[in-house]
């Protein structure tokens, strides 16, 4: 019915323009071709806005600089935004109306796991493609999905060994959201403090989004752990902190290890509450390489704030369109299943390091980095790996390198059940 | 032929039902699925007004009831789909093999503590049956509890809000029963015979569209009947029904009980519809959000809580999908809430029915019939 | 154990601060203000544009966000709660959209990022509230183990409660607000004002909101959406307590702070909470006019 709304001609016209003058290929007086639509779903308003905002604006950068140098297969790109509000329900919509109104091949977008799961059924039905930038769970292997965000074994294995070696910590209390992330992580480090010789002591919850955190902290200190393990979310994170420090405990004695605070989390917190406490992430913006440095003044260009800190789904969010693009050029079309085939294996210098995505299960090689948040509230590098790991969405039920679930068949739910 | 107020209704209700019966021809496959969720959202409409307009009760937790019947059928549809039937040869829901402890019988029956649940939902009718039996149970049970003891319009509703807030609570926390925050996906298509309902249909939008006049219908004709109208004089005055020897609390929880069978219809279309259940059906801003749908529409005219919960979502995704509102378009909804309760008590379709008062008075004028008093006891619209 | 019981204390506490002003309105004028929780959210944002343009602490932040919040309630009551005066569902609703209206008007810089002008210590995101020194750490009582800051919330509370009281126990204002309590006809019929104390009711219950923001911006997110949760909290508290009674909310927020505190800490949190909304609910079914109630019904 509707073909083109009032937004995206503004947006053709408007990049169209920004080619016009910044390309030096387009000012040969060559004729452009149409410009190719894709989907940007994120929430811009609701719990979760303030991160997917910052979501959505990487993606577009990566979308002005590679109209700039000319847009893919001489196409401009086409940024059709929709906002998912934070749930479920509307995110689905949203994923039709692109899907199926306006007719994009690919979607940029999603963060939060239940709202992934809410749009997979249009995005397969139809066959389109979603690049999703966010490091969460595992457990899935859905063939119209490239996963560039780290998985739990590219963030949870090497933190375990490391706070047991270098840390010399051995009895560890996870603390987690009352949800599937956080659990899920539980299982996969309680099985490597295993496999590292230490013992977990105990795995709490709380209540997703819930600000009262004075119970589970006063348990952490009766439980004579030296190290907590947290998996917490959200805005929870900041009131888990805080009462942390309220209630005596520091830093350097019963240290904060996390899988999930972000630079966000510690500009709000401020650094009487979280230096000293660590993250495990690929991503820190305090990653001293040119590439990142870059990227984080072009970041802040963009937004037009100084200030704006850049944490690990907004590089996912970067680099995988240029990964999209990178894959379109090889296939030479945009439909999803040359796409999806051409992208298997495809790498990219992101401001981190070289990614890739992994050819057998879609998701994204990375290097696996450690970080101890410092007064200025950037993360000092204190651990890298050497070179990108394997992501293996099924790594806790015994995934290995050589003993693949998820492979361009789909899932071998027969391995997953032993 | 003299035209009579009841057979406006009659008009009215009848081109309503030809409108959305006749919809599809014009729209794409996009717009039918779309306006098979505004019309389920219709459904809530009526249920809410049903049970606030003409009961008196003002559910804040109808979310819970749309929940219950939307989870109903979704543990239905996950047992039928392929992803239940890959690693055992009954069906064990993905999520549940996940969940397991190591060397744990990948049988529904033991798989987990509670996994025994969900054994007959295996077949589809149960899912179908539970999905409106379940929330009628609870209301049945809640409306009994409740309402012998007399409790006031705010104290219910409090009731109601912190009642869906616990249950969505245990929704959540029980993982390896429902799967928690991530809900019920993976769900196989609702099959009746050979045929299989696919969301983007036609079929499918008519399944909806037909049980949405049926349900229109029914609570019409329901309201209209002696039972009605005794609800209708509880809702007034409560002391005075019970002193004239009405059980009120007999006709509450039946009405409470219809309301929250219809929620739980809604709920399974629903899931057929979008292919998902998730615990945020049972969020407070929803359940909040469908009351005002039913205020703005007019709270006692079934068609009008109907009509208002399908404009005003109509509106909400125009306008987020509009570049220019996409920041703004929760303020227009924001506004239109304050200034619908403000000025239109009895929402549009009390408008509505204000205008056509005064234009059947001027044709019946016009006639040389006698004015109708605007304050004759006709049922609502 | 006494760790235990300090913990439920202060989750009481908080609750109470937060109900507090929920108490007076609903008490008094019969007005079930959804909108209670954005008025903690701008107590919370005052002090942090406070500290952000003033650089003050937080402990002046306490009045200046009492009177904007009050400001803003009186606002909030004129314009709209008056007219829907008896209607208490009706309010209930149009509060829930004055609240949406809020949150947006914090999320969007009071309009002006719509035009490219990003306010400091506005908008969408996260903001970072300073917590001061002086209160961080913990303070050793009798050899038990106290949190300061709960500590000095806890103190707040008590404070703002008994100034509640004096209020209305023990000024010429007082009686009035509660002669409308009892029976606001016969009020009026007194020579009472009504709609003006109902404004300043209104206005002191928001205000005190935004203190209770300022201190509960010491320890969760500042955001936009931080009033929501709230306010279901508060009203479950509210009604428990019983329609009219300060006393009524002060115990139930402290059985129910209590509750959570002892359960959380034998089993989850998440089952503290459910707990407690098993609670609340069987105290309305059993005792439907709350713990405490005036009202004849």
């Amino acid at each position: 019915m509707v073909t083109t709304t009032r937004r995206s001609f503004l947006k053709t016209s408007a990049l169209g323009a920004a080619g016009a003058v910044a390309s030096p290929y387009l000012v040969g007086g060559v004729r452009a071709a149409a410009p190719i639509d894709v989907g940007v779903l994120f929430s811009l308003t609701g719990g979760m806005s303030i991160i997917e905002t910052s979501l959505k604006d990487a993606t577009l950068l990566a979308v002005s600089e590679i109209n700039a140098k000319g847009g893919v297969l001489g196409r401009q790109i086409n940024p059709i935004i929709e906002d998912g509000a934070t749930d479920p329900k509307t995110f689905s919509e949203r994923a039709s109306k692109l899907a199926i109104q306006d007719k994009t091949e690919t979607i940029f977008g999603l963060y939060v796991s239940a709202t992934r799961k809410a749009v997979l059924p249009v995005i397969e039905k139809r066959n389109k493609l979603l690049f999703y930038p966010t490091f969460y769970e595992g457990y899935e292997c859905s063939r119209n999905v490239i996963y560039t965000g780290a998985v739990v074994n590219q963030i949870v294995w090497n933190a375990v060994p490391w706070i047991v070696e270098k840390l010399g910590k051995k009895k560890f209390f996870i603390v987690g959201s009352n949800f599937l992330y956080s659990r899920e992580t539980s299982k996969v480090t309680k099985s490597r403090i295993k496999q590292a010789g230490a013992q977990w002591i105990a795995d709490e919850y709380l209540e997703f989004g819930s600000a009262e955190a004075a119970s589970l902290v006063n348990k952490i200190k009766e439980s004579g752990a030296d190290v907590v393990f947290s998996n917490i979310v959200g805005s929870s994170v900041i009131a888990f902190y805080r009462e942390y420090r309220n209630q005596g405990l520091t830093q350097d004695k019963l240290p904060i290890f996390s899988t999930v605070t972000t630079e966000i989390e510690i500009a709000a917190l401020g650094p009487e509450f979280s230096a000293g406490s660590y993250t495990s992430l690929p991503y820190f913006q305090a990653i001293d390489s040119d590439a990142n440095k870059s990227f984080v003044e072009r970041y802040r260009a963009f937004v037009k704030d100084p200030k704006a800190v850049t944490h690990q789904p907004v590089e996912s969010s970067y680099f995988q369109v240029y990964l999209w693009k990178q894959a379109v050029e090889k296939a030479g079309s945009f439909q999803a299943d040359a796409v999806r085939e051409a992208v298997r294996g495809q790498e990219f210098d992101a401001p981190d390091g070289r990614v890739r995505v992994d050819p057998e299960n879609l998701h994204t090689w990375f290097t696996p980095r450690i970080a101890q948040w410092q007064p200025d509230g950037q993360g000092k590098i204190v651990d890298a790996a050497p070179a990108p790991v394997r992501p293996l969405p099924y790594a806790a039920y015994g995934e290995t390198d050589d003993n693949l679930f998820c492979t361009p068949h789909g899932l071998d739910q027969k391995k997953l059940k032993s | 032929m003299a035209l009579k107020r009841g057979h406006l209704d009659l008009i009215i209700y009848g081109a309503f039902v030809a409108v959305i019966l006749v919809a599809p021809l014009w729209l794409d496959d996009f717009w039918v699925n779309r306006l098979s969720k505004y019309l389920v959202y219709g459904m809530l409409g009526i249920a809410i007004s049903l049970s606030w307009g003409y009961a008196g009760i003002l559910n804040l937790g109808q979310g819970l009831f749309f929940g219950a019947g939307a989870y109903m059928l979704a543990m239905s549809l996950k047992l039928a789909s392929p992803t239940s039937l890959q690693s055992s040869d009954t069906p064990v829901p993905d999520f549940m093999l996940w969940n397991s402890e190591p060397g744990a019988v990948a049988n529904l029956c033991c798989i987990n503590r509670v996994s025994f649940l969900w054994i007959p939902f295996q077949h589809q009718w149960f899912g179908l049956i539970a999905g409106v039996a379940l929330p009628s149970l609870i209301a049945g049970l809640l409306g009994t509890v409740l309402f012998r003891r007399r409790l006031a319009g705010a104290f219910v509703s409090i009731i109601t809000l912190a009642f869906v807030l616990m249950i969505r609570l245990l929704v959540i926390e029980e993982q390896p029963l429902t799967n928690g925050f991530n809900g019920l996906t993976d769900l196989a298509l609702l099959t009746i015979g050979n045929f299989q309902f696919d969301p983007y249909d036609r079929a499918t939008y008519y399944l909806v569209a037909v049980s949405l006049s049926l349900a229109l219908i029914g609570a019409r004709l329901l309201v209209g009947t002696r039972a009605g109208l005794i609800l209708q004089g509880i809702r007034d005055d409560q002391a005075r029904a019970r002193c004239l020897g009405f059980n009120v609390p007999a006709f509450q929880t039946l009405f409470f009980s219809v309301s929250a069978a219809i929620a739980g219809l809604a709920g399974m279309l629903y899931v057929v519809v979008a292919q998902f259940a998730s615990p945020t059906f049972l969020d407070i801003s929803f359940s909040i959000t469908m009351v005002i749908w039913a205020a703005v529409g007019g709270r006692s005219s079934l068609l009008g809580a109907c009509i208002g919960a399908i404009v005003i979502n109509m509106i909400e995704a125009t306008a987020s999908e509009t570049a220019a509102l996409l920041d703004l378009w929760k303020v227009i909804i924001g506004l239109i809430f304050v200034l619908a309760v403000l000025f239109l008590p009895r929402g549009i379709a009390g408008l509505a029915g204000s205008v056509s008062d005064r234009l059947f008075a001027m044709w019946s004028r016009g006639r040389g019939q006698a004015e109708l008093p605007s304050g004759a006891a006709q049922p609502a619209e | 154990m006494i760790d235990v019981a300090f913990i439920g204390l202060s989750i009481g506490a908080i609750l109470l601060l937060v109900s507090l002003g929920l108490a007076i309105t609903y008490g008094s004028m019969g007005v079930i203000n959804m909108a209670h929780g954005e008025m903690v959210m701008l107590g919370a944002y005052t002090n942090v544009l406070l500290g952000i343009w003033l650089n003050v602490g937080f402990l002046a932040a306490i009045p200046v966000a009492f009177m904007a919040t009050a400001l803003v309630g009186f606002v909030i009551e004129r314009l709209v709660v008056r007219r829907l005066y008896g209607r208490l569902l009706d309010t209930m609703l149009a509060t829930w959209g004055i609240a949406i209206l809020l949150q947006e008007a914090v999320r969007l810089d009071l309009g002006l990022s719509l035009v490219g002008i990003n306010i400091e210590g506005l908008g969408k995101g996260l903001q970072k509230v300073a917590a001061p020194d002086w209160l961080a750490g913990v303070v050793t009582i009798a050899g038990v183990q106290i949190n300061a800051y709960r500590g000095f919330i806890i103190l707040l509370t008590a404070v703002l409660t008994t100034a509640t009281w004096i209020l209305l126990y023990r000024t010429p204002l007082g009686i009035q607000v509660r002669a409308i309590m009892r029976n606001p006809k016969m009020a009026a019929a007194c020579g009472i004002n009504v709609e003006r104390v109902n404004a300043l009711t209104f206005a002191y219950g928001s205000g005190l909101a935004g203190i209770a923001g300022v201190m509960m911006s010491g320890f969760m997110t500042v955001s936009p959406e931080m009033g929501a949760p709230v306010v279901v909290d508060g009203f479950l508290v509210v009604v428990t307590g019983g329609l009219g009674s300060l006393l009524g909310t002060v115990w139930s927020a402290g059985i129910l702070g209590e509750i959570n505190g002892f359960v959380s800490s034998v089993t989850t949190d998440v089952v503290a909470r459910a707990a407690v909304f098993a609670v609340l609910i069987l105290i309305i079914v059993f005792r439907p006019n709350g713990l405490f109630s005036f009202r004849a019904r």
